[in-house]
């Protein structure tokens, strides 16, 4: 198990740089010139040249990348040409609003997601199956920026239970950063209050962002609930008299779930490169929005700190995942 | 499941009306926080490198300059500077500062650190350094005595003090104690060296900048306010509801449909007025088909302006390059209007006397005010026989296409927003040929026009120097380079309890504080 780990994660460096060397080629092989936008409006050829020495933009592209990696090692992920803030310390910023968000929802996904699959399986073909099924198809039919704009609407403007946009108010402090997401460092800190802010600020754009792994979730389960369910050792079961929970639980739950793992672990990258939408709807200062304005103005090192970084934490989650099948099925050997 | 939800969104109400009471608090405690919504996020608070409306509001607020600017048309009023006078040759300016300026640490500001700011900038040559480059050298400052600074201009420069509000006095103590390796860019990027009458209390990059006011500040007087936040809410719309909700006082980047929908609505002030920002769309005048002056004179007068007014929302047609509001504005200018038959005229004498060229536009994409004009002219070149390919651009790769004739668009579509409140600023940026390669005038060049301009900044005379601007704008209308667009208004939506507003035509979004009171 030690020795597959640690095979892994030796695998996640040639995956890693090859990404890094992708985009790194990407990004400088666009049309455009950033640099003399960067310069600014005013200045002389001589001007921009400077930036580009600057910046070390006038050495060839295979130095360049080379002076990349070698900070990179150093914690050095290079700097923005147009704020000249250090790109780590702007992931250090803006990542954390964007892990928050993508947990909460992944949280809400699987909590809801997970039961209501086995429940629509147990009950296929009668009425709490054709309500999940409904909601499901709603759910991933609904594109999430409209869903969060309805959902403003509803429950901020009519209703006015939970705030419009935002992570805390405005005039209030939040609480001290430590991990920088505010629920957890509400509770790390002992402010139950914040807390209780916080989440009400998270609730809409969580929501928002859970329903479509949601319902994919949902039918993953009830798909494989119901293979499961067929299977011969079942029936064993239940001539054996064992209790329908029991059977449910232990036996099938744990073997219909694999599948759902693997969508689990590629949602979560997924929704780490796709929150730009529900970020600007809901004012939600993270990575998308970061990384959508870096593209823009072809800014080199935020897009590639960015593609780096979600590309990190994307196999990581899934190494977990890959774990995680030993762990609920012994049948899966590491070797 | 549904237990959970239930509960969740019971917590979220109580905890928003906990929220509610902790701002009814704040009130009670004599807080009166002023908020801005802007999509402009303030990433880097160093006033020699930053660049940009929303650190210009930052920097204006939290730093001093020797000058402020203000009214409209914008003049430069004492700030540091008590007062100043100019010898003869106008290249040699004495400021005398006020004594009882200080920096937040409580030293005082002095002649030195307005020549260390100076010098900093100069060496630095960054964020506004380009304003006085050229004009100011790393020996032109000099500190008299403690509360006398002498600048002798390198060069005649007529609008010095127009630009000197851009210019931040920093703290040299505080600059050099943390210097580092890179001249306290690390150090002032996230930390303030100041004297304003704003300090910053909390940043959260990418969400919020939270200011409060600096306890004894030197500058007596001004509004009420204790703090303010620059709130960073990239959707207009959502801005425009935090106006509409109470939540912002001040939004700055609303559109014409939303100040529409703003309109009538109890407790909102709207403020729409001309500022200087120009849109024109500039023609190729050295290579391809518009080089020749005639093709160029027709396309405007084949262009449709009422049509091009028509789709702009809040905005004024352009009378040649000057908003009307700037000194040097020439109202005499005769200036192109939609008129076929002339334009027929101007063909006739062209070398296509008969169109059938095709021409190729260039806008950001994205822009829809910028794709609805291409395709408004579009529809006027018809009339001529000219087809036209609309091709819209990245910010990035037009800047690319500006930096030689052979790249550039035959017609590029360019908004130039003025910096300080003097004609040099447009005129130059976007006509005198020593900017040729950069977007603001990528390949215009006329020797004559050029003299004008620089004559024009050494001119001490206000009358003549007008008589070089009026010359200058008829040169140009002559030459036609340009089809002169709108003038777009800019537009801010304000709750009725700011007090203390007045609208300057130069920065207007770059919000200053120290004016403002909450009623």
């Amino acid at each position: 198990m030690v020795g597959y780990i640690l095979r892994r994660l030796l695998l996640l460096v040639p995956v890693l740089l090859g990404l890094s060397m992708l985009v790194f080629a990407i990004a400088r092989l666009l049309p455009g010139d950033p640099v003399a936008l960067a310069a600014g409006p005013n200045a002389t050829a001589a001007d921009v040249a400077s930036v580009a020495r600057e910046f070390g933009l006038d050495k060839p592209l295979v130095v360049q990348y080379w002076n990349y990696l070698t900070g990179l090692f150093q914690g050095d992920w290079g700097v923005s040409i147009f704020t000249r803030r250090p790109v780590a310390e702007d992931l250090a910023a803006y990542l954390p609003a964007t892990l928050e968000l993508v947990l909460a929802a992944m949280l809400l996904a699987i909590g809801i997601g997970i039961p209501m699959g086995l429940m629509a399986a147990v009950f296929r073909n009668r009425w709490p199956d054709f309500i999940s099924r409904t909601v499901s198809l709603g759910a991933i039919s609904m594109p999430r920026f409209f869903l969060g704009l309805v959902f403003q609407l509803l429950f901020a403007m009519w209703l006015g239970w939970l705030p419009l946009s935002g992570r805390f108010p405005l005039t209030e402090d939040p609480p001290p950063a430590i991990t920088g997401l505010l629920t957890v460092d509400a509770l790390l800190s002992g402010q139950f209050h914040a807390f209780g802010v916080a989440l009400s600020y998270l609730a809409l754009p969580a929501i928002a962002m859970s329903l479509s792994p949601l319902a994919t979730i949902m039918r993953m389960m009830r798909a494989s609930t119901i293979e499961v369910l067929q299977q011969d050792y079942v029936l064993t079961e239940r001539a054996l008299g064992l209790s329908q929970r029991l059977i449910l639980f232990k036996y099938v739950l744990k073997n219909a779930i694999s599948a759902t793992l693997t969508v689990i672990g590629l949602y979560f990258g997924w929704l780490l490169g796709g929150t730009v939408l529900v970020e600007t709807v809901f004012d939600w200062p993270g990575i998308g929005l970061y990384a959508t304005q870096a593209v823009l103005t072809q800014d080199f090192m935020p897009i590639i700190g960015v593609t780096l970084c979600i590309g990190a934490i994307f196999v990581t989650v899934n190494l977990v995942v890959d774990l995680l099948y030993g762990l609920l099925n012994p049948k899966v050997r590491y070797q | 499941m549904l237990t959970t939800t239930r509960r969740g969104v019971l917590a979220g109400g109580a905890a928003m009306l906990a929220g509610l009471a902790a701002q009814r608090q704040a009130e009670a405690q004599g807080r009166r926080i002023l908020v801005i919504a802007s999509n402009q996020d303030i990433p880097n608070f160093d006033p020699h490198v930053a660049s940009g409306y929303s650190a210009s509001m930052a920097l204006r607020n939290t730093y001093d300059s020797l000058v402020r600017v203000e009214g409209n048309p914008p003049k430069p009023v004492p700030h540091l500077a008590q007062s100043w006078t100019v010898s003869d040759d106008g290249q040699e300016y004495t400021f005398k500062l006020d004594p009882a300026a200080k920096f937040h640490d409580g030293a005082p500001v002095t002649a030195e650190a307005v020549k260390y700011s100076f010098d900093r900038l100069l060496r630095l040559n960054r964020g506004n350094a380009w304003m006085i480059a050229g004009v100011v050298d790393q020996n032109s400052v000099e500190a008299v005595d403690a509360t006398t600074v002498r600048v002798k201009l390198v060069k005649p420069f007529v609008p010095f003090l127009s630009v000197l509000p851009w210019v931040w006095i920093v703290n040299p103590a505080q600059v050099e104690a943390n210097k580092g390796e890179d001249d306290g860019q690390t150090f002032l990027r996230s930390n303030l060296a100041g004297s304003g009458a704003f300090k910053l209390r909390r940043a959260e990059a990418g969400n919020l900048y939270e200011f409060e006011r600096v306890a004894n500040a030197w500058k007596q007087g001004g509004g009420n306010l204790t703090g303010a936040i620059w709130k960073i809410t990239r959707e207009t719309a959502t801005q425009r509801l935090m106006v509409q909700r109470g939540e912002a006082q001040i939004a700055v980047d609303l559109t014409s449909e939303d100040m529409d929908a703003l309109k009538g609505r109890a407790g909102v002030n709207l403020v729409i007025e001309p500022e200087y920002r120009t849109f024109s769309m500039k023609m190729n005048t050295r290579h391809g088909p518009l080089q020749d002056a005639n093709l160029r004179r027709a396309i405007a007068c084949a262009f449709n302006y009422q049509g091009m007014l028509d789709v702009a929302g809040y905005a004024e047609l352009m009378r040649g390059p000057f908003p009307e509001t700037i000194d040097g504005f020439d109202k005499d200018l005769p200036i192109y209007r939609t008129d076929l038959a002339r334009a027929k005229e101007f063909l006739a004498k062209s070398s296509t006397p008969n169109g059938g060229i095709k021409l190729t536009v260039a806008h950001v994409s994205g822009l829809e005010q910028q794709r609805r004009w291409a395709l408004v002219l579009l529809d006027s070149l018809r009339a001529l026989n000219i087809e036209l390919d609309i091709k819209p651009m990245i910010w990035p790769d037009m800047v690319s296409a500006a930096r030689s004739p052979e790249t550039t668009p035959d017609i590029f579509m360019v908004y130039q927003t003025a910096n300080y409140g003097d004609p040099d600023n447009l005129a130059y940026a976007g006509y005198h040929s020593s900017r040729n390669g950069g977007w603001q005038n990528p390949v215009y060049s006329n020797p004559a026009i050029d003299k004008l301009l620089d004559d024009a900044r050494g001119e001490t005379d206000p009358e003549k120097r007008r008589e070089l601007y009026v010359q200058f704008q008829r040169t140009l209308m002559e030459d036609s380079p340009d089809i002169f667009g709108v003038l777009e208004k800019r537009k801010l939506a304000m709750r009725n309890n700011v007090k203390g507003f007045t609208f300057t035509p130069v920065a207007s979004n770059a919000i200053e504080l120290f004016p403002l009171s909450l009623g």
